[in-house]
């Protein structure tokens, strides 16, 4: 009698075996009609969030050679060359060069400098073939970097998060169309026009308008 | 049944109304099925190579190759090049006589099993009495192969994928021959012909599948096992052993065993639509469509036809097979070791034993069904 249960146990589970591999087998089957979600790099791009931290910009117009950018750099890496000027008692800039083959895009130098002269930009193409040429002195620091969107051989394309509502591909997506959710500013919108607002909502309102406009410097 | 179109036939009687003895004949017809076979082998693992590749981008929702020719259609001729111009290279302390001789002795017994596969009635290379058998016979020569340029590499990797190999395909060789028993048993004959020949009485209901389920998912098993197809590809799992006995291989040496294992594949699909699948023939006989239409089986237009259908009808089914590999082969983790010999010996090889068993007691029993 065990010797039938164990028979009759064995094919049970030879059974159950064989079900979910057809389980597993049309779940492979249905992806066959899904559409690939890899973007085809060199003719297609995602657009970088706006708070990218990318290839560092510089405007050596703006510098005041202060050196705060070094100090807080985790390796003091922006090279700041200042002369003092006698005369004027002032500080010359002659050089200032960023090595990003070395820099962690960590973004603290643009974090705290005083002028706003160092920004994030987009551009995550450094590839070169020679290591000491992604050492960029003002001249290529001060360069702006070609937007994907304005690339004429390039297809942007947004990324999960900013696509309109409802639409998981981003191709064939209009490019006007916002994206699903609120800006923080139609938040802020949105919560000046209700009734019942408080004093010190205001003063919460009032520091996330301020943190945004700093976010977005 | 009719016989068929007859190309020999019709050859050897154009050269002999040229004054040649039939004995010339036959000798100047040889080379063409064999040359054409090996041609249709090739193009067979090209066409595999780019449908796994496109398959396998469709179900992990990539592209795949797409910018070599249509569709990445050249894809495995760019790589079959790309291999062709790579440098041979035999490892220092590997030992070059057997290292070389591994990878053919791999190829070469697939390719001559192309021997027994039937595309039509009179569509192969040779009718051989002992067909099936002769099958099972060469691919025994395989592990052969792999075990020897597993530990001619002189590298432990390699030498654990030749002995996983060996092992595998060891276990799975003895339900594979069972199950084809079976088979064998109902159409009362080795050669592939007379196991086509027996399943297309009534076209898709008379094929071996209905009579021999368990039977077929035995063979398919094991002609996975045997292929080194994912579920049990752990002969060269790149996980843990790089990629088993090849790792030291490069350039053409390599590329034999690339071309072996695709040609085994289509092979082994081949065969299982053969011995299963009615082989060349279609659902519905070609025999009552011809009747039906008022026309005679054999007039040349008919011959030529119901030739191509075979033709086709043997490819798709084969095709069909390799997609199902394919599928499988991203559905389905890889054994371990002992689940593989578990696997073979502790189930596939009582079942398929019993399997053989009651196929013998059904054809006593009912003998018109099961082939008296």
């Amino acid at each position: 009698m065990s010797f039938l249960k164990k028979v009759a146990n064995y094919a049970q589970e030879a059974l159950d075996a064989a079900n979910y591999l057809t389980q597993g087998l049309a779940v492979t089957f249905d992806h066959l009609r899904r559409r690939p979600i890899t973007v085809q790099y060199p003719y297609e791009k995602l657009i970088p969030s706006e708070r990218y931290r990318g290839r560092i910009h510089y405007e050596f117009d703006k510098c005041i050679a202060c050196e705060v950018c070094v100090r807080v750099c985790p390796i003091n890496l922006p090279v700041v060359d200042w002369v003092m000027n006698k005369d004027t008692k002032k500080k010359e800039l002659r050089n200032y060069s960023i090595d990003f083959g070395v820099c962690i895009f960590c973004g603290n130098c643009v974090e705290y400098c005083p002028t706003n002269c160092l920004s994030m930009t987009e551009e995550y193409e450094l590839s070169t073939f020679d290591r000491h040429s992604l050492n960029y002195d003002n001249v290529a620091l001060g360069r702006l970097p070609t937007s994907v969107t304005s690339d004429p051989s390039v297809r942007p394309l947004r990324e999960l998060a900013y696509l309109p509502e409802g639409s998981m591909d981003p191709h064939n997506v209009d490019s006007l169309k916002p994206r699903a959710g609120k800006l923080p500013a139609e938040i802020i919108q949105g919560l000046k026009e209700t009734d019942s607002f408080s004093e010190d909502k205001q003063e919460l309102v009032d520091d996330s308008e301020n943190l945004d406009t700093l976010g977005s410097d | 049944m009719s016989a068929g179109l007859d190309l020999e036939f019709s050859f050897s009687q154009v050269l002999q109304g040229l004054g040649l003895t039939p004995q010339l004949a036959h000798l100047l017809w040889l080379p063409l099925p064999m040359l054409l076979v090996l041609v249709a082998a090739v193009i067979g693992v090209l066409v595999t190579v780019w449908l796994e590749r496109k398959i396998s981008a469709a179900a992990q929702q990539r592209i795949g190759p797409e910018y070599a020719g249509a569709l990445g259609i050249l894809q495995p001729m760019a790589d079959g090049l790309k291999l062709l111009v790579k440098e041979d290279v035999i490892p220092a302390k590997a030992d070059g006589m057997l290292f070389t001789l591994g990878p053919v002795l791999v190829l070469v017994p697939v390719i001559l099993s192309w021997l027994i596969v039937p595309f039509g009635q009179n569509l192969l290379i040779s009718n051989v009495g002992v067909g099936v058998f002769l099958w099972i016979a060469l691919s025994s020569i395989q592990p052969i192969g792999l075990l020897m340029s597993g530990y001619a590499s002189n590298n432990k990797y390699s030498l654990l994928g030749g002995l996983r190999a060996a092992a595998q395909s060891i276990s799975y060789e003895i339900p594979l021959a069972l199950s084809v028993l079976a088979v064998v048993m109902m159409s009362n004959s080795l050669s592939t012909i007379d196991i086509v020949d027996q399943q297309n009485g009534a076209g898709l209901l008379s094929w071996n599948v209905w009579r021999q389920p368990v039977g077929f998912v035995i063979f398919w098993i094991c002609v996975l096992a045997e292929c080194e197809r994912l579920p049990f590809d752990l002969p060269e799992a790149e996980e843990e052993l790089v990629a088993g006995y090849q790792t030291e291989y490069a350039g053409m040496k390599f590329a034999l065993f690339y071309l072996g294992s695709y040609i085994n594949l289509v092979l082994s699909a081949l065969l299982v639509s053969v011995l299963y699948l009615g082989g060349w023939g279609f659902p519905i006989p070609v025999e009552w469509m011809a009747s039906w239409l008022g026309q005679e089986v054999d007039t040349p237009v008919i011959q030529v036809f119901t030739a191509s259908i075979g033709i086709s009808m043997t490819i798709l089914k084969a095709y069909l097979l390799v997609f199902l590999a394919i599928l499988l082969r991203w559905t389905t983790p890889r054994v371990r070791i002992d689940q593989l010999l578990d696997l073979g010996w502790k189930f596939l090889l009582p079942i398929s034993l019993v399997n053989l068993l009651a196929t013998a007691a059904l054809k006593l029993v009912f003998p018109v069904a099961f082939g008296g």
